[in-house]
């Protein structure tokens, strides 16, 4: 090593072995890379190949479902159709090129009622979902903040939290009359109470959370902690909560039409279209009428599903890595 | 340990009670007509009220669910009025009880020992080929209703396999698409949050001490996470009970199986009241113990809940 | 340092084994670089190191020096995202720095090195028993079984300063304190018989009362089984009671290395100066406790030259442009600092310094 020490030594210039001057500034310097949590959230969201590609595929489908009836063309969701020829109605037609998903065992075209189903059962998800954000974090936020309220509502929550939501959705579709509203009604009735705890779960570990209490030590204005310190945490759970409620309410809602406590037959949903063709699944040539529902549904669900999850992933600050 | 055992067993009954009589309540809302059937419209509004008043439905509450407990206490749930019209809702029950009950234990059990044996080996060959398949397993599981993938279950494996569509008890190879289909979705539960907490585990502190002694990677895996990741499981045991009541509802009318799954779903159709009401009981305390069973089980596999003294909310 | 250079220190009772003066450990050159969000980061700058069998070494330095990931890659325990770059660990006849694979680490940890890590809140498995956790390592190592095995858990439980063991064995880690859970984390580490024992911090988690206990506790162990031990700190008060040599860590470099005296009464590298001085011991009443100005570098960067340079207000201008070399100062001192140049500028001894040989003189 010594060998090396005085090469090194030789070639310098003697007149660097002087003081130099002394910065402060520079000694400060850090020099970290800026993190932006929005930024980190959309890269690491975008890094994820799958997701990305089925958030396109939703973004179409929920355009396409919504302009559907505009575009030329297009028949009606519940009109039977008849044969201009022989004035019968258009029963059991296999998808040619004028009912491109075919008709159903009573004239009426399936493309059509398909969009129709699935923008009800949109809908349906998205109110459900909303009612659970809003609610959720409004209740939640309060039952974690407030000490006071925290015991009576805890107590509250643990009987009503033992009763089976099944049971529940069951009961309530029983007892009201079957449509859009009763549906909504009884999904949000059983589903936020989850949200609720969810959200009141993250503010009270975060309410305590050092860095908070820092913040109020210093002044920090509720509006500043909220925003900069709460909400990057709620955000992930809101928009997986938000994404899976779509899924969910158009299982739920299959379930229940299985059961008869869905919507009348006459409003076309997702959750009728698959029981009619349950009815004619075991004739081959009938079949379609239940592949076209059951495709369109799968890709709804697992699409929704995927990418909530993944945009759940990307917003935790623990994979900004 | 039997203390907490005991507080959450009087814990349950608590809840059971408030349940019961929160149902109660709400099913006296049920359509009326669902006591009279086909007699309904026969009526006119003067019977149907006296009807009504014989049943003690126009009481108050309370004398109602004073009636209704005394009954319970009896051992009696009513009488069907639709379904088997006169007949005493304890003894239908009574006949189909065990279907429903062989159906749903042995779906659990089944997809217990799948689902951890699958969570293992994703965990363990995280981000390669198992993990994969087990992944597109699951989402699709979770994503899409089950409704769906139970009838072409149904439809092709039936052909595929040979198998008889319709449930026999005598015959035991229709025994096994309706398990078959049970097992899916708990399978998958099981298996994702197997998965998930294991991993969660491998990052802990812990672990990385059992490896600076020297462990292989697969000890470490089933000495230390594996064990751990049970307690956590036991949460998800009654979900996967869930799971199997509103599967059965499905199964049981798919393959014509004489359960209170299928039951339930008919008494519905027909709008029977008493039949609904006494099956939402029942599954509403299955719910129930199924939460403590699962508290048990947590208390059972995790040393340190034993100690604590305040029961936790859940 | 060569093997055959003798030390020639008559101040400080030695142990024995360093009069033999064999490394066992010599790492020369290493680096070691993080991967961080698509960024890497170099987190060990060529640091060299050798080991001496049966002292205690102690290496010191700031959070964030990089004294954890250089242990960490003495065993293989890196996260993910870390790497061995270039550099060699010599240790017996095998190279440490090209271990890849998980068969080749089983055979030092443990084994050969083990580690008692800074956290005995996390560092115990909370749902096994203590006594099954230790007996992991003595069956391990050890190649006892069944009753044999458990005695010697009994055996080292007690050596460790755990009473009752026979009723400890069964008991969680819950059920002890900090203090007692870090006993059984030494003890396990110990149960592995190896030679090296590496402790991380292993009383910063710790109650001051307890600390001494445990470095005690330590240094016996030490004497008992043989073992050669390294201690990484930021807190020179602990160092001072038990070291025989400090190794000084700064921005991923060893900058100065020597004998227990030698860093406290003769420190070369201004860096050390400044550590020294920030003992909050050597604060005069009435006046401004020092400390060091500034923060370490940003490592995501290269550093040119010194990277203390920035901070050190006697700084040479070649401190900016050339990396300094190792400069002997005895035999057994070395400090990377143009300082030591012999065209360098004298420098006085810091004010701080002067203070501290005084005080011990007394």
């Amino acid at each position: 090593m010594t060998q090396r020490m005085k090469h090194i030594a030789e070639d310098i210039d003697d007149t660097l072995f002087t003081f130099a001057e002394y910065n402060q500034s520079a000694s400060e310097e850090i020099g970290y890379s800026n993190y932006s949590y929005w930024q980190s959230t959309i890269q690491v969201f975008f890094k994820n190949k799958v997701a990305v590609f089925l958030l396109m595929v939703i973004v179409l489908l929920l355009a396409f479902t919504f302009i559907q009836p505009l575009l030329p063309n297009q028949k009606l969701p519940t009109k039977i159709y008849n044969d201009p020829v022989t004035n019968m109605q258009y029963r059991n037609v296999a998808p040619n090129s004028e009912f491109w998903f075919g008709t159903n065992s009573i004239g009426q075209d399936l493309w059509s009622r398909i969009w129709s189903g699935t923008r009800t059962s949109l809908i349906i998800g998205f109110m459900v979902g909303l009612f659970e954000v809003i609610v959720g974090i409004v209740i939640g936020a309060m039952w974690g903040y407030m000490r006071k309220l925290d015991r009576v509502i805890t107590e509250i929550y643990n009987v009503w939290n033992n009763i089976p939501t099944t049971i529940v959705l069951i009961l309530l579709t029983y007892i009201m009359r079957p449509g859009i509203f009763t549906l909504i009604f009884a999904m949000s009735i059983t589903s936020w109470l989850s949200m609720t705890l969810l959200v009141r779960n993250l503010i009270v570990i975060l309410r305590d959370r050092e860095y908070n209490l820092a913040s109020r030590c210093l002044g920090t204005p509720i509006r500043r902690i909220i925003t900069k310190n709460l909400v990057p945490y709620l955000v992930s759970v809101i928009m997986l909560r938000m994404a899976l409620a779509i899924p969910t309410a158009i299982g739920l809602e299959v379930f229940l039409t299985y059961i008869g406590l869905g919507l009348p037959v006459d409003i076309p949903s997702l959750g009728n279209l698959v029981n009619e063709g349950r009815l004619l699944m075991m004739s081959e040539s009938l079949r379609y009428q239940l592949f076209f529902p059951a495709i369109v549904i799968s890709l709804i669900t697992i699409a929704f599903y995927v990418m909530g999850n993944a945009f759940a992933d990307a917003a935790d600050p623990r994979n900004h890595v | 340990m039997l203390k907490y055992i005991l507080k959450r067993i009087f814990r349950s009954f608590i809840t059971l009670f408030a349940v019961t009589t929160i149902v109660f309540m709400l099913m006296r809302l049920m359509p009326e007509e669902g006591y009279f059937g086909d007699s309904y419209d026969k009526l006119d509004e003067i019977q149907r009220e006296a009807i009504l008043e014989g049943m003690g439905l126009r009481d108050p509450m309370h004398i109602q669910l004073i009636h209704f407990y005394k009954g319970l206490i009896k051992g009696d749930l009513g009488t069907s009025i639709t379904y088997r019209p006169k007949v005493p809702v304890t003894e239908i029950l009574a006949k189909k009880i065990p279907y429903s009950l062989w159906l749903g234990l042995s779906s659990i059990l089944i997809a217990i020992i799948f689902g951890l044996w699958m969570g293992i080996s994703m965990a363990q060959h995280k981000d390669r080929l198992m993990d994969g398949v087990g992944t597109f397993y699951i989402v699709f599981i979770r994503a899409v209703p089950s409704a769906v993938y139970y009838l072409f279950l149904q439809l092709y494996l039936t052909s595929w396999l040979k198998l008889p569509i319709l449930f026999d008890v005598d015959e035991k190879a229709s025994f096994f698409l309706p398990l078959l289909s049970m097992s899916l979705v708990s399978l998958a539960g099981y298996a994702m949050w197997m998965r998930r907490y294991m991993v969660d585990e491998l990052n802990k502190d812990y672990i990385r001490l059992a490896k600076a002694k020297g462990l292989r990677q697969k000890e470490i895996m089933f000495k230390h996470v594996m064990r751990n990741a049970f307690v956590p499981m036991a949460q998800y045991l009654p979900t996967s009970i869930l799971f199997a009541i509103s599967g059965s509802l499905y199964i049981e009318s798919l393959y014509s199986i004489p359960g209170i799954g299928s039951l339930l779903v008919e008494s519905i159709q027909r709008q029977d009241n008493p039949l609904v009401q006494a099956l939402v009981l029942i599954y509403a305390a299955i719910s129930i113990f199924g939460l403590l069973m699962g508290d048990v089980l947590m208390a059972f596999f995790d040393p340190r809940i034993k100690f604590e003294t305040q029961g936790g909310g859940r | 340092m060569n093997s055959d250079e003798m030390i020639k220190q008559d101040e400080k009772h030695l142990p024995d084994q360093i009069k033999k003066a064999m490394p066992i450990l010599t790492i020369e050159n290493l680096v070691v670089k993080f991967n961080l969000r698509g960024r890497s980061l170099s987190a060990i700058r060529e640091a060299s190191l050798s080991l001496y069998k049966g002292e205690s070494l102690a290496i010191v330095g700031e959070s964030g020096s990089g004294k954890s990931v250089f242990t960490k890659s003495l065993m293989g325990l890196l996260d993910a995202n870390g790497w061995v770059d270039s550099g060699t660990i010599q240790y017996k006849t095998y190279d440490l720095a090209q271990f890849k694979k998980e068969k080749d680490w089983l055979k030092i940890r443990g084994k050969e090195i083990a580690m008692v890590f800074q956290d005995p809140m996390t560092s115990l498995n909370p749902l096994k028993t203590i006594g099954k956790q230790v007996r992991e390592a003595v069956v391990k190592h050890q190649g006892l079984k069944g009753r044999e095995a458990t005695n010697a858990v009994y055996d080292i439980l007690e050596n460790v300063g755990i009473d009752a063991p026979r009723k400890r064995y069964n008991q969680y880690p819950f059920e002890f304190s900090g203090g007692m859970r870090q006993r059984v984390v030494i003890a396990i580490a110990v149960a592995c018989k190896p030679e090296i024992l590496i402790c991380d911090e292993p009383t910063t988690a710790l109650d001051v009362t307890i600390q001494a206990q445990i470095m005690e506790l330590i240094g016996e162990l030490q004497s008992k089984y043989g073992l050669t031990v390294i201690y990484i700190t930021h807190d020179l008060g602990v160092v001072a009671h038990v070291a025989d040599r400090v190794a000084v860590m700064y921005a991923g470099d060893i900058v100065e290395i020597g004998l227990s005296e030698e860093i406290f009464y003769d420190p070369r590298h201004p860096y050390t100066s400044a550590l020294l001085a920030s003992l909050p011991q050597l604060g005069i009443k009435g006046e401004p406790l020092y400390a060091i100005k500034g923060t370490p570098p940003n490592l995501f960067k290269k550093v040119e030259g010194d990277a203390f340079a920035f901070r050190n207000e006697k700084a040479l201008k070649i401190d900016f442009v050339k990396r300094p070399p190792y400069f002997k100062i005895s035999e057994t001192h070395y400090a990377k600092t143009w300082l030591m140049d012999e065209r360098a500028p004298k420098v006085d001894k810091p004010k701080i310094i002067e203070l501290l040989n005084e005080r011990s003189a007394k």
